[in-house]
């Protein structure tokens, strides 16, 4: 649940000025109050992802046998038809959720933007599942999603149906994890938007109202236009998490049927554990890093286009 | 500020606790599920059925006999290798663990395991009483690096009263295919008689299973598919065949669809169809679930081996055993284990019980094995069956390859040229760079 | 002219009601699969192998939460869980805070590289240095340890950032006043400013919680001694066995059961949690 990256968008903003120019000297002394998370930052991500870069050049296992073979694990991914799938599944995964997750987040916003007790129950309710553990939420959907004796099943037959075996089919076993997702997921979108509501300024909608504009007008007009920026920082956050899809699928599917669900986080998880092919496994743990790399530096670029208008 | 520094302090205390053992303390960590509802401290391991219930009774036993010896029992995700091998790169793994027997050699082969001849023989336990395939599936190197405990086959289990409707039953035995064109014919006259589908398999979700059914025909094939170990050959008339039979089964809706394992077992109890393909591991519960009145295999279930489609007798086994991951360990520790694998060795017949064969040749022959329900239809299984060679390195990755891309042309999500195609190249890809 | 307000007003209140039959409705979607689970779990295994529709019939049964009762890792786990997330939360606010108030309001050389370098941090996914770090904490021993669960989520960048913007928004002079009367940097921080910070710590605080709460593969790979398992990799353990033993009805009572007190959590803390959450959106 890190929102980590997610508030790139706010570097642009970020420059470090002196606190009071001129009146703090620089001192070493001052370093001790961020050398504590700088240790554990150098030793725990900075040193790891070079160490992997380095890693990646090579063959290598756990249990200390370690070859150095070039960039030959780069080719290998490059030819690797898994790899590939799992790549585009990674992102038809995000394809599939994000939007989702980003319009009907909006819409539960908008929808229970009040200050009535049953709004303030509906919330409770709509993130109640963000608190649940992947382990439990998957378990909940396995048994949801059963065509024998699951919960959709029955609801199928009941309606003379034939029970639709989501998970085990090469079309619907993504679409079923990305649903399970959305589910469990959509709490911390709709708690941004409306958050974000919330600070839209009342005299907006007074105006809008002056001017006799409709529900859908006011929408259009006032309120989406001012919570741009937090549409974007949702994207952005949602887009990150999702491209770490990992336990949901090894939970449910195990990347299959036809390696039609495993997204790219699974296959480096599947190289490395079960095949002890570690090296190889660390090369495409730095094709995911670049690739998040991208996708932050290029929604940050796009944010901050927006921001200049 | 004091209260700050007594707060970190305190965190930091409490974080850097973990588990320690002690010295009189042994970790053993096994799949077969958990079931301590049902089991919980029980002893009465001749009650007991199935894996978990037999496997938990035995272990509460043998910590009931041996007071001074204190047993940690971690249940493990079947089959448990990834946390195995996390574990072995921390350098923290436990004391004994359960492993399938072709397994094994990925671990010897890169000494993580310690050999345990010797103090087996001085504890009484001569490994020359293994049965021959036992024996040379924990041989590496002129050592014994494992106490299997059972061998097991992919079989045909049998509802006998639906294979009855069926007019599939002879003299009280069920008739069984001897072709591939035989089993479809059987599959259809089957589904036109009961309307029920021949085979119950679990095909989602699932892969180790297809492998084994495809070792097994290509065994009996005479199909020698790793006639060079650190290369499959999968693109033969032979392989496709069989795949071509699976899909004919699937396509007519011979068999049961997209049920994962549970929902097969299941399934099978409840009648879903005459033949369940799966291990020896489920003899005990069938059995037991046939002397239950008014079910759907109420005095109707049979179990045999595969049955010889092409002429020779052949069945893919592989097995368990308890094996020793290498790290240091107190001498009450050691001889604690070797106490441990004693009683197991002692008490195979019990574990036998769930339906698989004896690692023991001595249990294998015994009266009382003998006289369990079933045991000697597949009795033979012992001497007809054969692993993998051993020199076949990381066989479980890839049994899953060969599984997941046969699932993918059973189901026909790809061409069977096709997936025999990939699974060809991703095994190689996979053996070709092994460090 | 009044007439036509009237039948807006009309119009607004039925568009009012229509939005809230739908989202009502959504909601009801939301909770089935709970209420399917715990239906569930109030069910014998037995009955549930035969049929699962037999949810909606008697008899139901509190049997397989006796069962957890008797004999369940998930207590184990649970503690573990919370003992982690606790800690890795309070570890997070700490550093983020201290290193925030560096970065804010202290002059050290080299301070706005360090800074943006840190900041680059937030695009590092943990899943690209988890198979190092894995090999970093075995040559540590920090394998199956609580510090060992902890520490990769205390080195991630995201509360320093946050933090160092909050610090920067308080105005300087409150500084300058509390500098007026004599205090130290340390006092100034420990006493006037972090105090002003608490939205900002609670804010923190439950999305580290709830990261640590739901983390799965680090725990998976290092938490690997059962007695160390945390929630997600307890229940996962049980789920996945390949022998029928369990049953479902007793799979899902234990999920229900691990889900529980996490809700109930929730909906004592909720106003805060909305509060906070909403928080990290301004």
């Amino acid at each position: 649940m890190s929102a980590a990256a997610g508030q790139l968008s706010e570097l642009g903003h970020t420059r470090v000025q002196s606190a009071r120019a001129g009146a703090q000297q620089s001192r070493w002394s001052h370093m001790l109050y961020v050398a504590p998370f700088l240790f554990l930052y150098v030793t725990l991500l900075v040193y790891p992802l070079f160490a992997g870069f380095w890693l990646s050049l090579h063959k290598a296992d756990f249990f200390g046998g370690s070859r150095f073979v070039g960039l030959e694990n780069f080719v290998r991914l490059s030819n690797d038809k898994v790899f590939i799938g799992a790549v585009g599944n990674t992102f038809y995964f995000i394809l599939l959720t994000v939007p989702a997750l980003a319009i009907i987040g909006l819409g539960l916003a908008l929808a229970l933007n009040r200050t009535t007790r049953t709004a303030a129950f509906l919330r409770g309710v709509f993130f109640s599942s963000s608190v649940l553990s992947v382990t439990i939420v998957t378990l909940l959907w396995k048994v949801v999603f059963a065509p024998d004796g699951g919960f959709l099943a029955n609801l199928f037959e009941a309606f003379g149906k034939q029970p639709v075996a989501f998970l085990s089919d090469a079309d619907l076993a993504l679409p079923a994890i990305a649903i399970t997702t959305i589910w469990w997921c959509i709490g911390l979108p709709m708690m941004l938007f409306l958050a974000a509501l919330q600070q839209v300024p009342r005299e907006l909608y007074e105006a809008a109202a002056l001017d006799n504009a409709g529900r859908w007008k006011t929408l259009w007009n006032v309120t989406l236009p001012s919570i741009r920026r937090t549409f974007a920082l949702v994207v952005i956050i949602e887009v990150v998490l999702q491209f770490q899809l990992f336990g949901q699928a090894y939970l449910m599917t195990q990347g299959g049927p036809n390696n039609a669900s495993r997204p790219l986080v699974l296959f480096i998880f599947e190289v490395g554990f079960t095949r002890w092919d570690v090296g190889y496994a660390v090369a495409a743990g730095q094709i995911l890093f670049g690739l998040i790399a991208i996708a932050a530096m290029a929604q940050y670029f796009v944010a901050r286009r927006k921001e200049a208008f | 500020m004091r209260r700050l520094l007594a707060t970190l302090l305190g965190c930091v205390v409490l974080a850097s606790c973990g588990v320690r053992q002690a010295p009189n303390e042994i970790v053993v960590q096994r799949f077969f599920g958990t079931c301590k509802a049902e089991y919980g401290n029980r002893t009465d391991v001749g009650n007991a059925e199935g894996e978990c219930g037999i496997m938990t009774t035995l272990i509460n036993e043998f910590s009931a006999q041996n007071p001074d010896v204190k047993v940690r029992v971690s249940p493990v995700a079947w089959p448990g290798y990834n946390q195995l091998a996390a574990q072995l790169a921390s350098g923290d793994p436990p004391d004994l663990v359960t492993m399938h027997l072709s397994a094994i050699s990925d671990y010897q082969s890169r000494k993580l395991l310690e050999p345990l001849g010797n103090e087996l023989r001085a504890v009484g336990v001569d490994p020359n009483g293994f049965t021959a395939a036992s024996l040379a599936s924990v041989s590496k190197q002129g050592e014994i690096y494992g106490l299997p405990i059972d061998n097991w086959a992919p079989l045909w289990h049998i509802n006998m009263n639906y294979f009855r409707q069926a007019g599939l039953v002879k003299d009280g035995k069920p008739i069984l295919p001897r072709s591939p064109a035989e089993l479809l014919a059987h599959a259809r006259q089957f589904k036109q008689a009961t309307g029920k589908p021949y085979l119950v398999q679990a095909l989602a979700n699932e892969r180790a299973a297809y492998s084994r059914n495809l070792y097994t025909l290509l065994m009996q094939q005479g199909f020698d598919f790793f006639a060079d170990p650190q290369r499959v050959k999968l693109q033969s008339p032979e392989v496709k065949q069989v795949l071509e039979m699976f899909r004919q089964i699937y396509v007519e809706d011979l068999t049961t669809k997209n049920q994962d394992y549970a929902a097969a077992t299941n399934g099978f109890i409840n009648g879903a169809g005459g033949v369940y393909l799966v291990g020896t591991w489920m003899i005990g519960d069938f059995d037991a679930e046939s002397r239950k009145a008014d079910r759907p295999l109420s005095n109707g279930y049979s179990v045999m081996p595969w049955p010889q489609l092409y002429g020779r007798d052949a069945t893919f086994i592989d097995g368990h055993a308890w094996v020793m991951p290498a790290k240091e360990r107190t001498p009450q520790q050691r001889d604690a284990i070797f106490r441990f694998l004693k009683f197991f060795a002692d008490n195979d017949f019990e574990w036998s019980r769930t339906g698989h064969l004896p690692a023991y040749q001595a249990v294998i022959e015994s009266e009382r094995f003998n006289a369990l329900p079933h045991r000697s239809q597949i009795a033979k299984i012992s001497s007809t069956g054969a692993p993998l060679p051993s020199a076949v390195q990381r066989q479980f990755p890839v049994q899953d390859i060969i599984g997941e891309e046969m699932a993918a042309a059973i189901t026909g999500h790809k061409s069977v040229d096709a997936a025999l195609a990939d699974a060809e190249h991703r095994v190689n890809d996979l053996l070709f760079h092994l460090l | 002219m009044a007439a036509q307000l009237a039948s807006g007003a009309v119009g607004r209140r039925l568009g009012d009601r229509v939005i809230l039959a739908a989202t009502i409705a959504l909601a009801i979607v939301m909770v089935l699969p709970m209420l399917w689970a715990v239906g569930l779990s109030l069910k014998s295994n037995a009955e549930l192998l035969v049929d699962t529709n037999s949810v909606l019939k008697a008899p139901w049964t509190l049997r397989n939460y006796y069962d957890i009762l008797i004999g369940s890792g998930v207590f184990r786990w649970l503690l573990n869980s919370i003992i982690v997330s606790v800690g890795m939360s309070l570890g997070v606010l700490a550093l983020s805070s201290l290193a925030g108030y560096g970065f804010a309001r202290l002059e050290f050389p080299g301070r706005n590289v360090i800074f943006v370098l840190v900041l680059f941090g937030l695009a590092i996914p943990e899943q690209a240095v988890i198979l190092v770090r894995h090999q970093l904490f075995s040559d540590l021993d920090l394998h199956n340890t609580y510090a060992g669960l902890m520490l990769p989520g205390m080195s991630a960048p995201f509360g320093v950032f946050l933090m160092t913007q909050y610090f920067k928004a308080i105005p300087t002079e409150v500084d300058e006043a509390a500098m007026l009367d004599n205090a130290s940097r340390f006092k100034i921080f420990w006493r006037v400013l972090l105090p002003m910070t608490l939205p900002a710590q609670a804010t923190l605080g439950i999305f580290t919680f709830l990261h640590a709460w739901n983390d799965y593969w680090w725990p998976l790979v290092s938490g690997t001694n059962e007695q160390m398992y945390t929630l997600t990799v307890g229940i996962a353990s049980t789920q996945m066995n390949f022998a029928e033993s369990a049953g479902l009805g007793y799979l899902m009572a234990q999920a229900v059961f691990a889900g529980l007190p996490i809700l109930i959590v929730y909906m004592f803390f909720q106003k805060y949690i909305v509060r906070a959450v909403s928080g990290a959106a301004t």
